[in-house]
């Protein structure tokens, strides 16, 4: 360019329609002045045309450095516009966006966003654990049969165990009741299927106690193992496999005897208290353990119930509940919050 | 069960603290729900507060005619002036003191105090301030051999550590403190001293046959009755040490006779009764059934009628106990008894167990007894409850006593495999080890090589298999011992089945689209049906009935997911929440006749009631109705690949003009519609709800599996608007039915997107537009295929529906 201007010093004419046109392309302020810039001074009837339409009529020896200069020019104008036409078109652009700012702490589109209940995402969680240790699921009725919820599972009538129980009874059938517990469905898979077994059985259950701790309609879910060498040091490592990964790697779980009638031995599962780390808490009763399941080896005498071999298999058996692995999970207080189904409880998970 | 800890260590002497024998306890079978105390606190030297002092002289309060002076000499050469309201004393009785500063059971702290101008600086105490009894009106007099000065706590158990366990039912052995004592011995290795049943001489010419005659005509039910006179008892309370005991261990004090059947109960885990001899009618007892429409009125004063099964104790004339589970208000012991007949006896667990169930009755005596016990307690219990009669309340044991019994339980001897343990704990526990827990435990063990031949005592009834007793080692040796492992044969492939992964695809696709889940109670008021106004033929009227339900509101099993669904709407809108949209996945019961168990639906059901989508500044929410709730439908199909068609619901809870039944290959599957307003309105619901229910089988059935490609970026496709003018009778379905017939094969699909009413098209007349796709797999399609295709359309709407084009 500034051999252009050079250049054209020694051609007054041309060099005043470059100088006036560069300015004006300049002072335009707007796409609209620019076009008017450009016709002014390309278009035409604008000198610059004007001069190079003239040209052919030039002596010959002038006609080459004319043309070239003359196109120079235009090529040079033409340049300018484009560029100050970009630079007016980014400023505008800056100006629009810079006017459309919003208020970014207003709250985004309210998309319908519903809520699975809490039981259900606890429960998925818990069968995707035993999924990824290769159970199955399996269901049962909850309208079940005194065969499947008591006697298959070694508690005949007149047994202590069921006065603990509270059962709901349907009328007309003395032997037809809500199951109490979800260890039917062991029975139930034992009768249809050969050994090995790995199944887990989540699902409803009722017991005749309602107040602050207990609703009439609760959940649990079973877990059952039979194979051939299976012993409890594997009810152990799977159910410490189960609580590290619901509560947390840290957590480590002790067994305690206990009594249920269709396990022996029969054991209580405590996992370490995730709320004082085993300090002491009101949570805990101080001990730092909080009871969470109840498992065992499976009675012989169960395994008499469905025909299996108890000198070739064994297992064991595990059940829990779900409420409270949830309210543990999540510092719940109140159990009957549940199933109050209050959309302002149920929208919290 | 609660074990003061000074009665445990009659039986069995230990160092530990309670709260480190809980700790051990829990850890080896017994549960201990909490180490609590019973008395006077322990803390901050408060017992030191608590001393036998000597009333020196009485004397009377200068200002107060019923108030005393007294000096009371404390020991250790001390002499405090107390002012005492009491009057059953003298001087020279001896009495609990109280000195400023003490605790007292019920938390109040005694101070020296100026009583009507007299300083006083202690209290001696009555029964009810120890906790000992509710007698408030006098202090209790401590026997001359109380030593003065002395620590009241050294004399008296007024304070004591109680263990309060959880007894699991296969354990009735240790529902006694003896039993406990039995399984503390073998978890801490201790030596356990001999059971305190060294028998009592009788004295008298007499004999027991003579004063009355025992027969048990129900051996099946009553397999020892056992019974011994004490002749010439005084009733009158319990001595301060035996209140206490029972106190601490949960029992109110009644007499001395009652109390020490009481004490012998808890000692040994026997329960026993004593009758007033004389209240016996002909001195004849009869332990039976009880007959038809006999009733008796028990100690707690309530009359009941007993049900034919059930086992009484009766006399000559009618029952005087429901065995084993409470006695009758006019065989009791009472102030004037002075012959009493003690009986202990063994009565079936599942025969009392169905009588206390029937009666609503439970005592401590049913809960042993219902558990089964161990047989030969009977005449230890009778020695024991004796001799302390004889020494506590002053009776002669009369010579003689029945026992009628059919017979000690056969032996039983188990074989315990060394390696068995190991297979079954994944633990290998010494042969030794194991035979030495089991020695503690109470049996009796040979070895043999390695197995060991083990002989199971009485009070163990619940162990009769090898794998009993290795629960038996397990449990004492510490199953925290047991390694942590998984299965080993594991070859099984876990995971959903399809039907499982297709339920939680619905409920993700239903929350999704902005339903929350609720989980309601599956038992419903039986008045669903009339507030869903079913006909009285509607077979959902037909319920599955709890015959013991909690209340009248829980009482029958829903046979429709509306009434719970429509509930939770009232009590959220109670709550004052808006916009209840929810759904929720869960069954129906439904009786069917040949069987016993009803056909249990798995249900999809749900409602909207309010906006979508809520209040915002971004624009407000459309109020949901009929078409919100079919799009929800739609959705959940769509989560399964699924597919279903409508026609009208003829449900009665349903608005009959926006509801639709929805059909699956032909078969009802549900139905989708706005609730009827009469419905709404026995429901309490002030607003529109609009609600769904699938059958959840159907729903998942319709799927069209694993969806199959199809190449729909090959060849384009051409789009074309139409919008032609029908009779408002003429549903979309069925001109979309037509368009697909008249566009075939080159229509691929058809969606209305705009009705319009009114004016422009004119009385009686709609307008409805549709946008068309047409497509081909081969080739993409010409305007003239377009046009073509589109005319045929036009030309058979016209002809079957009478459909003009709107221009």
């Amino acid at each position: 360019m500034n051999n252009l201007t050079e250049e054209l010093k020694a051609h007054p004419g041309l060099s005043d329609i470059y100088g006036e046109a560069s300015a004006d392309v300049e002072a335009a302020a707007d796409p609209e002045s620019l076009e008017a810039v450009r016709v002014k001074h390309l278009g035409r009837k604008s000198p610059l045309l004007q001069l190079l339409r003239s040209i052919p009529k030039l002596p010959a020896e002038e006609k080459p450095v004319a043309g070239r200069l003359g196109n120079q020019v235009r090529a040079a104008l033409e340049q300018a516009l484009l560029t100050r036409k970009q630079e007016l078109e980014e400023s505008q652009l800056r100006e629009r966006l810079a006017a459309e700012q919003v208020d970014i702490t207003l709250p985004g589109e309210p998309f319908p966003r519903g809520h699975l209940h809490l039981i259900t995402q606890t429960l998925w969680e818990i069968e995707d654990i035993f999924i990824g240790l290769g159970y199955r699921i399996a269901e049962g009725p909850e309208v079940e049969t005194d065969y499947y919820n008591f006697t298959a599972l070694n508690t005949p009538e007149g047994h202590p165990a069921r006065s603990s129980h509270d059962t709901f009874f349907i009328e007309g059938h003395p032997d037809v009741l809500l199951r109490t517990h979800t260890s039917p469905v062991q029975i139930r898979v034992m009768e249809q299927e050969d050994p090995p077994v790995y199944i887990i059985a989540p699902g409803r259950v009722y017991r005749r106690d309602s107040d602050a701790t207990h609703t009439p309609m609760f959940h649990q879910l079973e877990g059952l193992a039979v194979d051939e060498n299976i012993t409890m040091a594997d009810l152990k490592g799977t159910l410490e496999v189960f609580v590290k990964s619901m509560f947390g790697a840290e957590r480590e779980i002790r067994m305690r005897p206990h009594f249920f009638p269709f396990t022996e031995p029969s054991v209580e599962i405590d996992v370490s208290c995730m709320i004082c780390e085993g300090s002491g808490c009101r949570a805990c009763k101080h001990i730092g353990w909080l009871e969470i399941l109840g498992a065992g080896m499976v009675d012989p005498n169960v395994f008499g119930f469905v025909d299996y071999d108890t000198d070739r298999v064994q297992g064991f058996a595990f059940g829990m509940g779900i409420e409270r692995i949830a309210m543990l999970k999540h510092r719940m207080t109140d159990l009957r919050m549940f199933f109050d189904n209050d959309l302002r409880f149920i929208k919290q998970f | 069960m609660k074990v003061p800890v000074s009665w445990l260590k009659e039986y069995i002497s230990f160092d530990i603290s309670a709260h480190e024998l809980a700790d051990r306890l829990a850890l080896t079978g017994t549960e201990v729900e909490r180490v609590g105390r019973a008395g006077l606190p322990a803390t901050d030297g408060n017992l030191d507060r608590f001393v036998i002092g000597q009333v020196r002289s009485k004397a009377m309060h200068p200002d107060a005619a019923k108030l005393s002076l007294c000096d009371v000499d404390i020991g250790g050469g001390k002499t405090e002036k107390i002012v005492c309201g009491a009057q059953n004393f003298e001087d020279g009785d001896k009495a609990a003191v109280c000195l400023p500063g003490g605790v007292l059971p019920d938390g109040r702290t005694l101070e020296a105090a100026v009583i009507r101008g007299v300083e006083s600086h202690g209290m001696m105490c009555s029964e009810a301030e120890l906790g000992l009894s509710s007698e408030a009106a006098g202090i209790m007099i401590l026997p001359e051999d109380a030593p003065i000065g002395g620590r009241l706590i050294d004399y008296l158990p007024v304070s004591d550590e109680v263990l309060e366990l959880e007894v699991t039912p296969n354990r009735p052995d240790c529902l006694s403190v003896y039993g406990v004592a039995r399984e503390v011995s073998a978890v801490l290795d201790a030596p356990l001293m001999p059971e305190p049943v060294e028998d009592i001489e009788p004295r008298g010419d007499d004999d027991v046959e003579e004063l009355i005659y025992i027969e048990v005509a129900d051996p099946d039910l009553c397999p020892r009755y056992a019974a011994r006179i004490i002749a010439g008892v005084n009733v009158g309370p319990s001595p301060a040490w035996l209140k206490a005991r029972l106190v601490a261990a949960g029992i109110r004090p009644v007499n001395n006779v009652v109390d020490i059947t009481n004490y012998v109960m808890w000692s040994l885990g026997e329960p026993m009764h004593a009758f007033d001899l004389a209240k016996i009618a002909g001195n004849r007892i009869l332990v039976r059934r009880a007959m038809a429409g006999e009733k008796i009125t028990t100690i707690d004063g309530t009359e009941r009628a007993l049900g034919k099964h059930m086992l009484v104790i009766a006399d000559n004339q009618h029952p005087i106990a429901i065995a084993g589970i409470m006695g009758s208000e006019d065989s009791e012991v009472s102030g004037e008894t002075t012959d009493i007949m003690l009986e202990a006896a063994n009565f079936s667990g599942p025969g009392i167990m169905a009588s206390s169930l029937e009666l609503g009755l439970r005592s401590e005596s049913s809960t042993r007894f219902e558990k089964g016990i161990d047989p030969e307690l009977v005449p230890k219990a009778l020695a024991m409850a004796a001799r302390m009669l004889v020494e506590l309340a002053g009776g002669r044991l009369v010579p003689g006593q029945y026992d009628i019994y059919t017979g000690p339980p056969s032996p039983v001897a188990i074989h315990l495999r060394e390696e068995r343990i190991e297979s079954i704990l994944g633990l290998p526990i010494a042969g030794e080890e194991a035979e030495a827990i089991l020695a503690r435990l109470g049996f009796g063990v040979r070895r043999e090589d390695s197995a060991m031949h083990v002989d199971v005592p009485t009070f163990r009834a619940d162990v009769t298999r090898e794998i009993d007793l290795i629960e038996e080692v397990a449990r004492v040796f510490g199953v925290d011992a047991i390694p942590s492992t998984l299965p080993s044969g594991m070859r099984a492939k876990g995971g959903l089945s399809e039907h499982q992964a297709a339920e939680r695809g619905i409920a993700r696709r239903l929350a999704d689209s902005g339903l929350s889940e609720v989980i309601s109670y599956t038992f419903i008021a039986p008045d669903f049906a009339d507030r869903l106004m079913l006909k009285d033929e509607d077979p959902r009227r037909r319920t599955v009935p709890l015959a013991n339900p909690l209340s009248v509101e829980q009482s029958v099993m829903r046979t429709l997911m509306l009434p719970s669904i429509l509930q939770t709407v009232a009590l959220n809108l109670a709550q004052r929440n808006q916009d209840i949209n929810i759904f929720e996945l869960g069954r129906v019961y439904l009786p069917v006749s040949s069987e016993k168990l009803p056909l249990e639906k798995r249900t999809v059901a749900g409602c909207v009631c309010g906006s979508m989508r809520g209040e915002s500044w971004t624009g407000g929410g459309r109020v949901a109705d009929f078409f919100t709730g079919k799009g929800l439908v739609e959705n959940a199909f769509a989560a399964v690949n699924g597919d279903f068609q409508v026609r009208r619901a003829g449900e009665p809870f349903l608005h009959p003009g926006k509801s639709a039944g929805i059909m699956v290959a032909g078969e009802p599957a549900g139905y989708v519609g706005e609730v009827h307003p009469r419905v709404l309105e026995a429901f309490g619901i002030d607003r529109p709800v609009t609600a769904f229910e699938i059958d959840e089988d159907a729903l998942i059935g319709s799927s069209a599996g694993i969806v199959q490609f199809e190449d729909l970026i090959t060849f384009p496709a051409a789009y074309q608007d139409i919008a032609v003018t029908v009779g408002l009778d003429t549903t979309a379905e069925e001109i979309i039915s037509v368009v697909r017939e008249a566009g075939a094969p080159l229509l691929r699909s058809a969606r209305v997107f705009d009705v319009y009413k009114g004016e422009q098209v004119g009385e009686g007349k709609k307008s409805v537009a549709l946008g068309l796709e047409f497509r081909s797999p081969e080739r993409t399609l010409t305007d003239e295929d377009v046009d073509a295709a589109r005319q045929k359309i036009i030309l058979l709407l016209a002809e079957r529906l009478n459909a003009t084009l709107r221009a």
